[in-house]
């Protein structure tokens, strides 16, 4: 086992806790700042897969942007840090059997497959690439990303202002 | 070599222009809502007439029959233009143009007052989702295509405002289909990890030239086709499909049932077929789920297939509100149409296409009728049927011609329908399937009959009288005249049906 | 085809006059009642035209040419397709034989009394007839029809306006007969359906520009040159599922016949159904069922067919002792007489099934008369129903007085009904026994059919005795005799069974060729079909 393996498995790790308190927290605000550990170790595997331009990404988008939205939200809302979100679970015994079975399929997969591994390769520009892929190759890939985050858009600000114009009507 | 891409991308646009005209039509749509807000049918007309072009540009698109977007060695094209995507489209677009004609008279909608232009903009962006999906042949452009029909349908599910079931409805139906996406892209992560590519040729290229093992591509295949078969509400996937039909306005119910169940198929039907066979056997016909011959594909479907339309009909049986049990009755109509798939070849596929052409009149008229008569009734309970097709003979008889026809009773279209199905099914000797396909439609009978009979075989005192208009009229006769006339003369569908088989590269 | 297209005619007028009792308003009932008499009479005119001009030496059945009055129009064509698929072809295709003659007489005549019994339906009248045309037009198409694909699509046709005239016109549980009657039949129709995409993915008609194709034409299901290899249905297939399919298509036609399991929709459908749509169903609707065996399942399945014939003789023999003494045990007028109908659909299975010349022209015979004689009783019922409102059979007594042309009509159905000779139920009963008796593989279950007779004479003199005859109910003093439209309606079907029961040989002749035809082609396709099927094991 290399310092490289050692770096993946702790941040492998981190992910996973923290990623666990997010579901399992009973205070929503333990579960927002929880959330902040997935998305730096996420960060930490992109590091380690030299994709140095997506890291960064992750960082600024994820925690600096909606991670702070999320907290904001929380803390905005009336009386929210005070409600006990439900995080009881029912039907355990099924769903231990289910998700183990699942899981041990996956397991197996993953560790008897050949999996078709790509050759290493050393870039000095990531940045410069992916923006070459993104106008390129995928062009429209990424127009129609586009196109999708205009719709997730619109539909937040439809159900936004739904509650808006219901609390008008009650206030009328 | 990068200008040479740019040169093929910019080529490509050219027979890119029917999507590039709904795209078009969601940002003028998106524009003019921000000014043109009181306006009743102006939103209305500006999609028709976007939809009315593309389905001109689509007509009149040259048939390339070749790979759109590839930009050399690494990315061999995202997209297909070939016969068989082109049929769904037109089959898209029109159920899109009968929604925007159904909307227009809707109580629903036009009572929805300031979200009325979301709900047109939404409509062209699942649109532009769905014709991506018939054409894409690159796993990525297929996620992504998957999530913009998705997300648009979420959001219009939940659509009419103050109502506590639309809601419902769409919360449950993102929760599910987040569960459905989710599946589906481990799916394409497990298949891109085994092949190092995104693109079905290259993924079926490497596929039969290279030994795979065959449990992760099992998982990764059942994983897709589980996404997907969320999309065309296949057991046991199907939960969410009452709710959400029931909940939605019932012209986006109309559109879920048929043109996102079209797309659906036209992605389950591409993707499967391209990935799964090997065609460089000499008999196409024969090679049907060449690859990973050990695993019995087909039976697999084919028990999916009996369970869907028996759950969809039994379930059906004992639903009181006519929304819910087209819901459950469009469910069963999927499992028939997944035995078509379960033959996979060309006659089995022509089955589909033929399916799904009359399927979407005569289901759309159901629906339309359903909704014209719960705007007026305000309830869509059975019950309240009772005696109507003394009230309003017109739209008393045109229901049940659509209802017989979803039975698929000569001469109305759903016996040609049925009759091409089960015809694939005789053919490629699947008897006890046609078995099971045939009493199943004997069960379908009762539930619709007992529409019929609340209508026709009761009396009632309540006063009712429905003052059509002649636009609704139209609409209906639109629809009611190729339910029957398709059952007498069906030369024409077949005929369409069987030039658009031809998957591109087969 | 050359001419007038008669057959056309004859199936399709009843659809025109639906479509102008439609265009009347609804208020002006004479109007539409006397539109479909006339349509229905016309009927008649062009089935007795056809009858005069009927070639007696042409046998038909398989051979297009002895057909008569044949119309073969290309209905659906798709030529050039890719090869997985080749040409689709569908015929319009219309002819008569010996088989199907009687029974458009039949339908034609029926029809039209069918229409003088709706005379007095006061409901919805515009609805009634329309529909009630819709269905003669559906059952003229089905005795017509020699292409499968026609066949069953006409056969369908009359499911829907049975539904609603069961269902609409109908007594107290309407809806659960009409429900019952549709569930029933579609039930049999759709494994009707797999056995014809069977057939048809299984034979080729060679085109006259010398393609192959694959066919819905019967006649040449019938011939074993025409079935492919590795087809389905083929006999050439040694794996093939003839005989599943023999039982998938029986049943569906056992379920209109109907054949004892499958019977019990039956006398439900009859009791609810107003007293024309009894006339109807048990007139020519259960008739399709037994032509339905003899023009498709016999010809084209003739190896099984001998396989099976001792089997469906005793489910004729259950039929006919079952459904007698169910009769004896009713109490309602209408279902004793749907019970005694049961029953004598039972002597056409055993005519039919003893395969003999004499037998089958029994069987066929006996599809007409008790056409003629049911529709007769169930008319009779009608009239006294009509004036009493009630159906019980111990409710009377003594009508014979009181009402004494009605009593002497009804004597002339329930002698027919029985089988006194003279009556033309005796003749086709005959004929049925004397195929029976003539097969000694049945001939016990002949025999123990011949208890049929006798239950049928005690149920049928029982019932005249406790209507008819003995001290007059105080209630029905003031019952008037059979008014003039009645008689109208009763008289031309007792003219009928007293002529055929006299001088049967018109009727008789016209069948003769064909059913000869039809008999060669069962015993010898058995050698024909099984030497094909030995070759190749």
């Amino acid at each position: 086992m290399t310092t490289y393996d050692l770096i993946f498995y702790l941040f492998a790790l981190i992910i996973l806790v923290s990623a666990f308190i997010v579901v399992a927290a009973r205070n929503i605000i333990y579960s927002a700042f929880s959330l902040l550990f997935t998305f730096f170790g996420v960060a930490g595997i992109y590091v380690l897969l030299n994709a140095d331009f997506i890291a960064v990404v992750q960082v600024i988008i994820y925690v600096g942007g909606i991670l702070v939205l999320i907290i904001f939200g929380v803390m905005l809302t009336n009386k929210i840090t005070e409600v006990e979100i439900k995080t009881e679970s029912f039907q355990v015994l099924p769903s231990i059997i289910i998700s183990g079975i699942i899981g041990g399929t996956l397991v197996a997969i993953f560790t008897k497959t050949n999996w078709k591994v790509a050759e290493p390769q050393i870039l000095d520009k990531t940045v410069t690439e992916i923006g070459r892929f993104l106008v390129s190759h995928y062009m429209i890939l990424f127009e129609l990303a586009g196109i999708i985050l205009l719709v997730a858009l619109i539909g937040s600000v439809m159900i936004a202002r739904k509650e808006k114009l219901e609390t008008e009507e009650v206030e009328k | 070599m990068e200008n040479n891409s740019i040169q093929n991308i910019l080529e490509s646009l050219n027979y890119f222009t029917p999507e590039l005209a709904l795209m078009l039509t969601f940002f003028v749509l998106l524009l003019v809502d921000l000014f043109f807000r009181k306006s009743k049918y102006l939103l209305p007309a500006i999609s028709l007439v976007g939809f009315i072009v593309s389905g001109y540009l689509l007509v009149y698109t040259p048939d390339v029959k070749g790979f759109l977007f590839s930009t050399g060695m690494t990315n061999i094209g995202l997209y297909v233009i070939d016969p068989f995507s082109f049929f769904f489209k037109i089959l898209i677009l029109l159920a899109m143009i009968y929604t925007i004609l159904f909307s227009l008279s809707s109580k629903e909608i036009n009572e929805a007052g300031g979200n009325r232009g979301e709900y047109y903009v939404l409509l062209s962006s699942f649109a532009l989702g769905m014709f991506l999906l018939t054409s894409t042949i690159d796993l990525l452009l297929m996620y992504l295509s998957f999530e913009l029909v998705s997300l648009s349908s979420y959001i219009l599910a939940g659509f009419t405002r103050n109502v506590k079931r639309s809601a419902e409805a769409s919360l449950k139906y993102i929760i599910f289909g987040a569960v459905a996406s989710g599946a589906m892209l481990y799916g394409i992560s497990i298949l891109y990890g085994l092949t190092g590519t995104t693109n079905l040729y290259l993924i079926n290229f490497y596929l039969s030239n290279q030994n795979i093992e065959s449990l992760p591509l099992v998982i990764a295949g059942l994983l897709i086709i589980g996404g997907i078969g969320f999309k065309i509400s296949m057991a046991p996937f199907h939960f969410w499909t009452p709710d959400v039909y029931e909940g939605a306005p019932i012209t986006i119910t109309a559109v879920l049932s048929v043109a996102s169940k079209a797309a659906g198929f036209a992605l389950l039907i591409r993707s499967l077929k391209i990935m799964f066979i090997d065609y460089t056997a000499t008999n196409l016909q024969s090679s049907a789920w060449a690859i990973l011959s050990q695993f019995k594909w087909n039976e697999l479907i084919a028990g999916l297939a009996v369970l869907t339309m028996t759950l969809g009909n039994l379930a059906a049986l004992w639903q009181s509100n006519l929304k819910r049990m087209l819901a459950y009755s469009s469910i069963a109509h999927a499992g028939y149409m997944l035995t078509g798939f379960v033959i996979l070849d060309n006659q089995g596929i022509m089955a589909i296409l033929i399916y799904f052409f009359i399927y979407l009149f005569m289901n759309l008229g159901a629906f339309f009728v359903v909704m014209l008569i719960a705007d007026k009734l305000g309830s869509e309970e059975m019950e309240d049927y009772t005696g109507l097709g003394y009230k309003a003979p017109f739209l008393g008889v045109s229901l049940t011609i659509f209802l017989i026809s979803l039975t698929g009773i000569p001469p109305t279209a759903g016996f040609v329908a049925k009759l091409y199905l089960f015809g694939a099914l005789i053919k490629a000797k699947w008897i006890w399937l046609a078995v099971i396909g045939v009493l199943n439609s004997v069960i379908s009978l009762y539930y619709y009959l007992k529409v019929v009979k609340n209508m026709f075989l009761r009396e009632s005192e309540i006063e009712y009288s429905h003052n059509l208009g002649h636009g609704n009229l139209l609409i209906t006769l639109s629809l009611l005249i190729p339910t029957l006339l398709f059952g007498i003369y069906f030369k024409p569908i077949i005929e369409f049906a069987e030039q658009s088989v031809r998957i591109f590269g087969f | 085809m050359s001419g007038i297209p008669y057959l056309t005619l004859v199936t399709f007028l009843p659809i025109l006059g639906m479509i102008i009792v439609l265009l009347i308003k609804s208020e002006k009932i004479q109007l539409i009642r006397i539109t479909a008499a006339i349509v229905t009479f016309l009927q008649i005119v062009i089935a007795a035209l056809m009858w005069s001009k009927f070639n007696f030496s042409a046998a038909g059945i398989n051979d297009q040419s002895s057909f008569q009055f044949v119309e073969k129009v290309r209905w659906i064509e798709i030529k050039n397709l890719a090869d997985w698929i080749g040409t689709v072809k569908i015929d319009y295709f219309l002819g008569v034989d010996g088989l199907s003659m009687p029974m458009v007489l039949l339908t034609a005549l029926i029809s039209f009394l069918g229409v003088l019994a709706s005379w007095n339906i006061s409901k919805g009248i515009k609805g009634y007839f329309a529909l009630y045309l819709l269905l003669d037009t559906g059952m003229m198409g089905s005795f017509v029809a020699l292409d499968f694909f026609l066949f069953y699509v006409f056969w369908e046709l009359m499911l829907l306006p049975m539904y609603f005239l069961i269902g609409i016109w109908g007594g107290p549980r309407k809806e659960y007969a009409a429900i019952k009657f549709f569930i029933y039949t579609l039930f049999g129709s759709v494994f009707m359906l797999l056995v014809m995409l069977g057939l048809y993915f299984s034979t080729y008609e060679i085109l006259p520009d010398g393609s192959k194709v694959y066919t819905f034409n019967m006649l040449q299901m019938m011939n074993p040159v025409n079935y492919s290899k590795e087809g389905l249905l083929s006999p050439f297939n040694p794996n093939n599922l003839r005989f599943i399919a023999y039982i998938f298509l029986f049943i569906g036609f056992a379920i209109k016949v109907p054949m004892f399991p499958f019977h019990t929709w039956l006398p439900d459908a009859h009791v609810e159904a107003p007293t024309p749509i009894s006339v109807i169903l048990a007139g020519i609707l259960l008739k399709l069922g037994t032509y339905g065996m003899m023009r498709i399942s016999f010809p084209i399945f003739p190896e099984i067919t001998n396989q099976l014939a001792y089997w469906i003789a005793v489910f004729g023999m259950i039929n006919i002792v079952y459904g007698a003494l169910c009769a004896m045990a009713q109490k309602d007028f209408k279902s004793l007489i749907a019970y005694s109908s049961i029953s004598h659909m039972g002597y056409v299975l055993l005519g039919m099934a003893s395969l003999t010349t004499q037998g089958m022209m029994g069987a066929l015979f006996q599809m007409f008369n008790h056409g003629t004689i049911t529709a007769m009783l169930f008319m009779i019922v009608g009239v006294i129903y009509d004036r009493a409102h009630t159906r019980g059979v111990n409710d009377f007594g003594g009508l014979a007085l009181q009402m004494p042309v009605y009593t002497g009509i009804t004597t002339v159905a329930f002698f027919a009904s029985l089988g006194l000779p003279g009556l033309s139920g005796f003749i086709s009963e005959a004929f049925v026994f004397l195929g029976a008796f003539s097969n000694e593989t049945i001939r016990i279950l002949a025999i123990i059919s011949t208890l049929g007779i006798l239950l049928t004479a005690a149920y049928m003199l029982w019932t005249m005795q406790r209507i008819y005859f003995g001290k007059l109910n105080p209630r029905w003093e003031n019952l008037p005799d059979v008014n003039k439209l009645e008689l109208a309606a009763l008289s031309p079907l007792a003219v009928v069974v007293i002529l055929f029961g006299i001088y049967p040989s018109p009727m008789l002749n016209l069948m003769n060729t064909s059913v000869n035809k039809l008999v060669e082609i069962v015993v010898n396709g058995q050698v024909t079909f099984s030497n094909l099927s030995a070759l190749i094991k």
